[in-house]
Formats: structure tokens, sequence, C-alpha cells
């Protein structure tokens, strides 16, 4: 766990020495917001019958879930371009756990997937979006958000430590990118979805997430999700197991290529 | 292959002498049949035994592809052995590697730093991940940013060091944690001729502190031959030769004569053998090298004796005999210095 800390702190070091790369961090999910915000609410809100500001509400946490994984890819490259600079070395040969050098890097990534879920969540309520008055609930969101980041930045890792470029890498994260995005209910109702998406979506843990997010960080985010939604325990249990299955890949990948 | 020869100076201490008298307690590192085969193909270890004893300096000398880096990596702990095995400090590098990584330091063959960080940031981290406490570290940072004298550049970023800087604070990188072994795979791998020596200059300085051990690796024959206390010259994958730098140079003779010639070299080579002042006579690929009592008093006859064979002679020349010239001898190839 020190070493964990010790790897997290180092790439929070590098993030305070390049600015670029934290205001990066920060008008990212800004820009989504804005873009898809003004861009699509019109068009959507009105196709799904539903004011604006409820849009806005409906579609943050779909912007939260994706910037959570662009997070991931970013903190995936990180540790690749490590392991082929040969830095990965200066870990192995210190007396750490091997797990402790994957769950550094995954704390990287979780904390600047939260970071960004703040953002955002204070852009949309800047936009309109009714945010919840319950501390509980913004606390909630923000453990949903760290544990889908823990679990694509296991699946991110563990693309990074099998590839041995960065184009391999980026075809490997890119298979697992869509779906996860685009069968799921961030961007329509789950009901709106035709049957095969539906299922799809419903195996997607990232439609845990952001119905969990609409139910507990915003008001009335609930009946935006179009009536269905999923129960807030199983948003909570399926996201717990998806940052283990994660974090789980990443180990057994990477236990190989140590080998 | 023929087995592994041990000589020893009859000067220093006696090699069988460590062995027996300490039962191994003394030695720092011992590898038993250690073997590394990355693939059908590649047999980069091919079953190496080294008993090293402590607080000395031990060079692994060889040609590229020899299998040095391999050697290290198994030591250290990066890789694990295909068979055989490998004890560091008395700890097994497979089933104790944690032991093993807690007591040595090492310094990779590729320049292995963070470059956005400083050097000192460097040497922080690197402490922290080995859970040195704050002050500890502190005082540390100030003692090796003096030793490899990078005081002055420690707080610029590591992409703004020359090659020699790099590897100065590597070479502090891993003295960071207070290791009882140092690992140098290549210290001065690509850098210029000053750098080398001042990165030697450290680590003798080293040597003066107690309960240091050295492993270090190497193609240049020189190093070899000034720093370390013992050489083992491998090729192939396996230890040709193992000896003090000394011992090894002395069984080739007071003079090396180095002959380049065309014609058909068994006669002559016959004729050299028999001569009661030749002490070697090695045939290389393109060379005949012999080890003589006395280069200058000898060549005439020499020379004489090839016309004689009907061997000519292109170029002849009589040098003190170096750790290439052991490497000829027990290998049939020349080690060429890059
Ligand atoms: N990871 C690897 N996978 C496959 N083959 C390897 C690997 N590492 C080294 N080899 C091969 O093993 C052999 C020994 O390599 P090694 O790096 O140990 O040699 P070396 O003595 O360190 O050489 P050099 O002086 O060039 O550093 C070489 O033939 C090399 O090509
Ligand atoms: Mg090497």
């Amino acid at each position: 766990m020190r070493a964990a800390i010790t790897i997290w702190h180092k790439h929070m070091t590098k993030l305070r020495l390049h600015p670029e790369e934290a205001v990066g961090l920060l008008i990212q999910p800004i820009m989504w917001v804005v873009l898809f915000g003004v861009g699509m609410r019109g068009l959507i809100g009105q196709g799904m019958g539903i004011e604006e500001e409820a849009y806005m509400a409906f579609m943050v946490p779909g912007i939260i879930a994706l910037t959570a994984l662009g997070a991931a890819i970013a903190g995936g490259v990180v540790w690749l371009s490590e392991r082929l600079q040969g830095i990965v070395k200066e870990y192995l040969v210190a007396p750490i756990a091997r797990l402790s050098i994957l769950v550094g890097n995954a704390m990287s990534i979780v904390t600047k997937s939260v970071f960004q879920a703040v953002i955002i969540f204070i852009v949309g309520a800047l936009m309109g979006a009714q945010v919840s008055l319950n501390p509980l609930g913004w606390l909630g969101g923000l453990v949903l958000v760290a544990g889908y980041g823990a679990g694509f930045a296991g699946i991110a890792l563990a693309g990074a430590s099998k590839s041995n470029d960065i184009g391999a890498y980026h075809m490997l994260i890119f298979l697992f990118n869509l779906p996860l995005l685009f069968l799921s209910n961030a961007l329509y109702p789950l009901e709106m979805l035709p049957r095969w998406m539906e299922i799809g979506a419903r195996l997607n843990p990232t439609s845990y997430v952001v119905d969990g997010l609409r139910q507990m960080v915003f008001e009335n985010g609930a009946e935006l999700a179009g009536g269905e939604t999923l129960s807030l325990g199983l948003c909570f249990v399926v996201v717990a197991a998806f940052a283990v299955l994660g974090m789980g890949a990443a180990y057994m990948v990477f236990r190989k290529t140590v080998q | 292959m023929p087995a592994p020869t041990l000589l020893y100076s009859s000067a220093g201490f006696s090699y069988d002498d460590i062995m027996n008298e300490n039962n191994h307690s003394e030695s720092v590192i011992i590898a038993e049949g250690l073997v590394k085969r990355y693939s059908k193909d590649v047999l980069a270890v091919d079953g190496v035994d080294i008993v090293i004893p402590a607080n000395i300096v031990y060079a692994l000398l060889g040609p590229n592809g020899a299998g040095k880096t391999t050697m290290i990596s198994m030591l250290t702990t990066l890789i694990e052995p295909t068979a055989g095995s490998a004890r560091v400090k008395g700890f097994d590098v497979v089933r104790r590697a944690d032991e093993v990584r807690k007591r040595i330091g090492v310094t990779f063959q590729e320049m292995i730093l963070d470059e956005e960080l400083t050097g000192r940031q460097v040497l922080d981290f690197h402490g922290r991940l080995y859970g040195q406490p704050k002050a500890k570290r502190r005082a540390k940072i100030a003692e090796l940013l003096a030793l490899v004298e990078l005081e002055d550049a420690a707080d610029r970023r590591c992409a703004t060091y020359s090659g020699g800087m790099k590897r100065r604070l590597e070479l502090a990188r891993g003295l960071m944690t207070e290791p009882e072994v140092l690992f140098l795979d290549e210290p001065t791998l690509g850098l210029d001729p000053q750098n080398r020596v001042s990165i030697w200059e450290y680590v003798r300085n080293l040597k003066a502190d107690l309960g240091l051990s050295l492993l270090f690796t190497t193609h240049y024959m020189e190093e070899a031959e000034q720093m370390a206390d013992r050489v083992g010259i491998i090729d192939h994958g396996r230890i040709v030769v193992e000896g003090s730098p000394r011992a090894l140079v002395d069984q080739m003779g007071e003079d090396t004569i180095r002959i380049l010639g065309r014609g058909d070299s068994r006669a002559f080579v016959e004729t050299l053998q028999a001569l009661p002042f030749v002490e070697t006579v090695v045939e290389g690929e393109s060379v005949i090298q012999l080890g003589v009592d006395s280069g200058s008093k000898r060549l005439a006859e020499v020379v004489t004796l090839a016309n004689t064979d009907g061997f000519t002679i292109d170029d002849i020349s009589v040098a003190k005999p170096s750790l290439g010239d052991v490497f000829l001898k027990y290998t049939g190839r020349q080690l060429r210095d890059k």
C-alpha cells in the first residue's frame, strides 16, 4: 500500500509539474458538458419529450462516465510508456508487491476521474441541472465514479500490460471503449433502446454508474431515466464487482508479462 | 566446451580457502547451474556456476549477447531462471525475492530515469518506494548528490542532464537504499572517457566503504582489469574462465606476440608449441597469439621460423597481455572493444 501511494504521489507530482495536463483535465469535461448540453439538448431532449434543464440532469452522468473512460485510457498510456521506457524495472527490483504497482496507477486514474466528475457536476449545475441537496448522495456518486474508474483503469492497465506499442494499445482499448459508451443508458433511456441494445446495456457496468448517479446526485434524476430505474443497491454491487474484476484482469495480465 | 577454469593469484586470497573455510557463508552471490532460455532458439544463459565472496568487486566480462544482462536480471529478481538456482546474501532469488530486493541496488544497462522529475525527486521517490523515512532520505540524498557531484543540477529536470550526469544519478539511485550488494550493468556504456573515469572513481571510493559487494558487467576489458578483484569471462551464456585479473593475465606469459599472416599455419603452430620459451599458443580466426617470456627478445626468432615453415607474416606486434588475450585464448575469438 505504501508503494501504491508512492507511485500515486509521483503521478500527482508530475501533474503539478505539467500545468498543461491539469488544465486539460479541467477543460475537457467542461467542453463535453457545454457541447453536449447546448448542442444536443434541443435535439434529443425534444425527442424524449423532456425539458432542457431535465435533459442536463439526464446527460451529465453519461458525460461523467465518458470522462472516466478517457481518464482510464490516458492512465493506461502512462503505464504503457513506463513499461516501454523500462521505468517499471525500478519498481520490479524494489521490495514491493506487484499488485501495488498497478494499484498505484489505478489510484492516479481514479483521482483524476473523481476530480473531473466534480467539475462536471459543477458545470452541469451551472447550466441548469437540478442538483440534489443530499450530501450523502454526492458522496455515493463519487464512490460510484471511483469504482467505475478503478474497473476501467484495470481494463486499460491490462491492455497496456499486454501491448508492446501505443498503436496496439489503442486498438485494444477501442474495442472496449465504444460498446461501453453506446451500449448503455448514457445517451438514451433504457426503454427507448431496441431490445438487443437494452440487453447489452443491462450487462454494461456503465449503465449502473450512470443510473446510480442520476438517482443520487440530481433532483428528479430518476424520473428522467425514462421511468424505469435500476435499483441503487444493484448499482453499487455491479460497480464494485466491475472494479474488482478490472483490477484482477490487470494483475493477471501484468503477472504474465513479468515472467 | 571446456569446464570453466579457476585461477587465483598467489598474492591474494586463495579462492579455495574462502570456499572451504567459510562454507559459503561469506559468499554474497552463489549461482548453481543457472539457465535462462527465452525461447526455443535463444539460450541466453547456459548453466552458470559462480560463487562471489563478500566485499569484492566482481566483473562479468563478455561480448555483446554473451548473457551478461540476463545473468544480472536473474540475480536481481527481474526475471526467473529457467533452471538452476541462485542465492544473494543467502536468499533464493525466486522463493525469497523480497529479501533479496531489500538488500540490493541496481543500475540497468539502458538509462532508466523518469525524465520529467528532477534529480532530487528521482532519489526521493526511490527512497520512498523502499519505505525510507523522510529524514533518512534527506540525509542520503545530500550525501549521494555530493558523491556523484550533482548538487548544482539536483533541482533541474533530468531531461536536461547530459548522458554522464544521468548515469551518475542512476548510480546514486542504486546506492540510495544502502544496498549490501550493488549490481551495475555496463555502467559506463556510451559515456565519453572523462565520464567513464569519474564513474569508476565514485565506485572506487565506495569500495572503501565497508560491507558493499559489487558485481558489474562490461565489454571493456580494461575496466574489468582495473576495477575488479575477480573476473568471470562469459561467452555464449557460459563462464569460460574465472579468476583474478592478475592471475588470468599472468598465465598468458610475460609478453604477447600477435601475428597476422597467410598460408598454412599448421606446421608453424606446431613448431611454436615445441619452443621452450613459448608458454601459450592461441590460434584465433585470423590471428596467432603467443605468450612468451620476453617479446622483444623472441620476435626475430619467431619471424625466422615462420619463413622456414612457409607462413607469410603480414603484421606482427608485441604487447603486454590483456584480458582480451585471455578471452581469445578461451573462445578462439577476439573480444572487440566497441
Ligand atoms: N527478453 C528477451 N527475449 C528474447 N531474447 C532475449 C531477451 N533478452 C536477451 N535476449 C537474448 O539473449 C542473449 C543474451 O542477451 P543479454 O542481453 O543477456 O546479453 P549481454 O551480454 O547483456 O549483451 P550486451 O553486451 O549486448 O548487453 C542474446 O542473444 C539476446 O538476443
Ligand atoms: Mg547487456
